[in-house]
């Protein structure tokens, strides 16, 4: 199926969508370093704040916004009631409720709260920047702000490159094997039913000429790059420049603003926690 | 000025360290895949080298531009020594190649970053990378796409793309391996007329490598390879005449001057041409004589079969499919499709890449299920205003399609599919698991050995293959017409009633694609009794097929017999298909006011002419006495 698109990209032309790349790797960043130093539900307001300010700017809705984590939002609930049943008990106060050895505290209830929101703002943050950045411009910018690294020789070129290759590669192999699967279902092949062996063994008949393909793939598309002069990175320049326009700027300010508010509010503002 | 000089160039995979090549075939490993290869290419001159899988074409290519070095002799491209490893990059500048597989050479996502590329690897300022880029993208007629994204591109667009990544280092020299080979008749057109249009005003010289002898028309010079020596060389037009020796090579004539020499044969003073026009032409100024005129050497056509028989049948009726509904990328692959198939028909199934066309075929087989069919399907009610659509009907061979509770395994057992390239789905140790696969999924009872065998057998053999020398070898040993066969066997082993296959001669030389359309005739009344062929090439389907149906836009356009679909071009104009060459000299031949009777396979198409002049003869001998 070609016509879909892999990772989660939500075409548009909004303000997040044109921002830099690394800008928005870099207020990510920032975005999650003041996600863990807010300690209380003030500071996490301030961060939920910016996070739907961003929503907003990205012209993403938040249905798909939610759609998009929605396997994790499971594991995270699951942590968090997990948490809620093992709070130790405040000293001097009683539990909420209490039915056998199962006891729950206010304590516990503010604590397993304070982490959803925290958890629910990390991940939907990092959503958002996968949804409104083509794996492209990913792999640019953290080729870009990799770069000083290759001071200590690390081959920061090379494995941009291979992120690529390997992003160019995605959805062709997605179309092999959906192509081959059929192939194998319409020569009677079932990978829907059976027990666990049955099923691993079911994917050998994809598996192997999946491989088979993507070796010999691999083959002439070195062929091919060597014909096209490629000789590593001695004398190679690059053609793509990131720029940085006001956009950007705007992006830096609310990150730091952001980053200080937080700060102050855990030096001013005593901890939930 | 010399562009490339072979002097008695000898090389062999084994001798050198590089790997034995997956273009060459694995009988080649222990011989000389080049044996003494004397040639020379001037500067701009068009070049096209034939020769049947294995002679030694790619290898040729290869060590043009240092991807391999000669074991013996000597290559200079522009009086450089191109063994010596000083020159390597300034050789691979001056030489680009356009390999077979459009996928695997794009390294970007985004096209004008693979554009970009190459300049990239040579060191160039980001000024002048820009400008290449516009220049060759401007140059292959793709401007327009500079942002799109490679893997959306239809083959022949990819292939001029690659061609754009090789022309943005400036070579002097383009080879071409094949580079025609995997792409549809639209898409050959397009790269063949930006190949013309670069070795005309860019003064490229060209080094093209075909399977095709109409392309090979093109150039200004034929070479004939077969086993690692140059066999034949000059005018591609003399050199494609020669049919003793093409014979000799493991080639064929090219399918205009079969016909020509058909006509003749009948007593028709008719030149060997390549035109239609000329054809027509030649036809309608033939002088003719009395008796001398004969057309009861060609064997009379037999019809298959067609039955009213259920159990080989297709009836569909407003067949509708959406991918990935109600999301960004909903595409509407079937708006209705109404198509009846009966029961004995060799069927062809035409039309572009979106037309809807492999959608639909998947349907036959249940690999896509409509949504009637599924488990868990509940009728929705109609919203108001909604306009009710017809009922969907898709019955194949006896079976409802429609309804859940068919059984879906029987569906698939009794319609055979072979897929494009099938054989990149072979995956068994031997040769004998890998037909045997389909045959153990399908039996409800656990066969016996001999069962087995015995059926595996008998599909190898109807395949044309040797039961006994392959059924222990590895499937991945064989050479590539030999594991299409076998990948074929592995559907047909089951016996289905129906078969489909979805371009099963892509990618052959036009010896290997009559063979397989041999094959499929054999296969046909006697295994499978309805055979549907999904095709893009007007001549395969105008030879081979009882009927067919014309896909456009997610519905059937037309269906009919060859003569009802060709006999104009209207039709499949507004399909943006071409028609078979047979109905293109008969259309010429009527705006010289004659009208042929014939269903447009060559050979009736032949007997049709030697009947027109006949009767013009008979008349002519009537106004002499």
């Amino acid at each position: 199926m070609r016509e879909v698109s892999f990772g989660q990209y939500y075409p548009s032309r909004s303000f997040v969508h044109r921002l830099d790349p690394r800008t928005k790797i870099l207020f990510l960043i920032v975005y999650i370093a003041a996600i863990f130093t807010a300690d209380t539900f003030w500071a996490l307001g301030a961060c939920a704040l910016v996070f739907l300010a961003v929503v907003i700017f990205s012209g993403v809705p938040l249905t798909s916004l939610l759609k998009s984590v929605k396997g994790v939002l499971f594991l995270l609930l699951f942590t968090a009631v997990l948490n809620l049943f093992f709070y130790a008990g405040d000293e001097g106060a009683q539990p909420l409720f209490q039915w056998g050895i199962i006891e729950i505290w206010e304590g516990g209830v503010i604590f397993t709260a304070f982490l959803i929101v925290r958890l629910m703002l990390l991940v939907l943050g990092s959503a958002v920047l996968t949804l409104t950045t083509t794996p492209v411009s990913l792999t640019d910018g953290i080729e870009s702000l990799l770069t000083p690294l290759k001071w200590v020789k690390f081959p920061v070129h090379e494995l941009a490159l291979i992120m690529s290759i390997a992003l160019r590669f995605i959805p062709i192999l997605t179309d092999e094997t959906s192509r081959i699967m059929n192939a194998q279902k319409a020569r009677g092949a079932d990978f829907e039913t059976g027990g666990l062996f049955k099923r691993v063994k079911a994917v050998v008949p994809v598996l192997i000429p999946l491989l088979i393909s993507a070796f010999r793939r691999a083959d002439e598309l070195g062929d091919a790059m060597d014909a096209r002069c490629y000789s590593g990175s001695k004398v190679r320049t690059k053609y793509k420049k990131l720029s940085f326009g006001w956009r950007d700027i705007l992006a830096w300010l609310v990150g730091a603003a952001l980053l200080a508010g937080v700060i102050l509010l855990r030096i001013y503002l005593p901890a939930v926690l | 000025m010399q562009a490339i000089r072979f002097e008695n160039v000898r090389f062999s995979y084994d001798a050198s360290d590089a790997q034995t090549s997956a273009a060459e075939d694995f009988s080649s490993v222990g011989r000389f895949a080049l044996d003494g290869v004397d040639f020379s290419v001037e500067e701009g001159e068009f070049v096209a080298v034939l020769g049947h899988n294995g002679s030694g074409k790619s290898t040729l290519a290869r060590l043009t531009n240092g991807l391999l070095s000669p074991t013996e002799g000597k290559i200079t491209v522009f009086d450089m020594d191109a063994a010596d490893s000083k020159n390597l990059f300034e050789i691979r500048k001056s030489v680009g190649i356009v390999f077979q597989n459009p996928d695997n050479q794009t390294v970007a996502s985004i096209v004008e970053d693979d554009v970009a590329f190459g300049p990239e690897n040579i060191g160039l300022e980001r000024e002048e990378i820009g400008a290449r880029i516009a220049f060759a993208l401007g140059a292959v007629g793709m401007e327009e796409f500079r942002h799109a994204t490679p893997s959306r591109l239809s083959g022949g667009q990819k292939q001029r793309i690659a061609i754009a990544g090789v022309l943005a280092l400036k070579p002097r020299i383009i080879i071409l391996d094949e580079a025609t080979a995997m792409l549809d008749p639209r898409g050959r057109k397009e790269v063949m007329e930006v190949v013309q249009r670069l070795n005309r005003e860019e003064n490229i010289t060209v080094l093209f490598i075909t399977h095709f002898p109409e392309e090979a028309m093109l150039a200004d010079r034929a070479i004939v390879m077969h086993e690692g020596k140059i066999v034949m060389q000059g005018k591609p037009f003399e050199v494609l005449c020669e049919e003793e020796k093409l014979k000799k090579y493991s080639l064929s004539l090219p399918a205009p001057i079969k016909l020509c020499r058909a006509l003749k044969k009948g007593g028709l003073e008719i030149e060997d041409t390549l035109s239609p026009q000329a054809l027509a032409e030649n036809i309608a100024s033939a002088t003719v004589r009395a008796g001398q005129v004969d057309e009861n050497f060609i064997p009379a056509r037999s019809l298959p079969l067609i039955t009213d028989d259920q159990s080989g049948a297709v009836l569909a009726r407003g067949v509708r499919y959406i991918y990935n509904e109600r999301s960004p990328f909903e595409t509407h692959a079937l708006n209705g499709v109404d198509l009846e198939i009966k029961s004995g028909e060799f069927f062809g199934i035409i039309g572009y890449t979106g037309s809807g066309k492999s959608t639909f075929v998947q349907h036959l087989n249940a690999l896509i299920k409509l949504p009637t069919a599924e488990k868990k399907y509940r009728p929705k009610k109609r919203k108001k205003g909604e306009a009710e659509l017809p009922e969907t009907v898709l019955k194949v061979a006896g079976y409802d399609l429609t309804d859940k509770n068919t059984d879906f395994k029987s569906v698939r057992k009794s319609v055979g599919m072979v897929f494009q390239y099938p054989e990149y789905q072979l995956f068994a140790e031997t040769v004998f698991a890998d037909v045997a696969f389909g045959l153990k999924n399908f039996s409800d009872t656990p066969l016996t050995e001999a069962e087995t065998a015995a059926a595996v057998k008998e599909a190898l053999e109807t395949v044309g293959l040797d039961y006994e020398r392959v059924k222990d070898r590895s499937p991945f040993e064989l050479s590539g017409g030999q594991k299409r066969r076998v990948a074929i066997a592995g559907v047909i082993v089951t016996k289905p009633r129906i078969l489909v296959l979805d371009e099963p001669a892509a990618g052959l030389d036009p010896l290997g694609k009559t063979e397989i359309m041999k094959l499929l005739h054999r296969i046909h009344g006697d295994w499978c009794k309805t055979v549907i062929v999904v095709s893009h090439d007007m001549d395969e389907i105008a030879e081979n097929c009882t009927r067919a149906a014309i896909f456009s836009g997610g519905k059937v356009l037309a269906a009919g017999t060859p003569k009802q679909l060709f006999g104009n071009d209207a039709i499949t104009a507004q399909a943006g298909l071409d028609i078979p060459y047979t109905a293109k000299v008969s259309l010429e031949l009527l705006k010289r006011g004659i009208a042929i009777d014939s269903d447009y396979t060559r050979a009736e198409f032949t007997r049709g002419v030697l009947r027109a002049a006949k009767a013009r003869g008979a008349k002519e001998g009537e106004a002499d006495a």
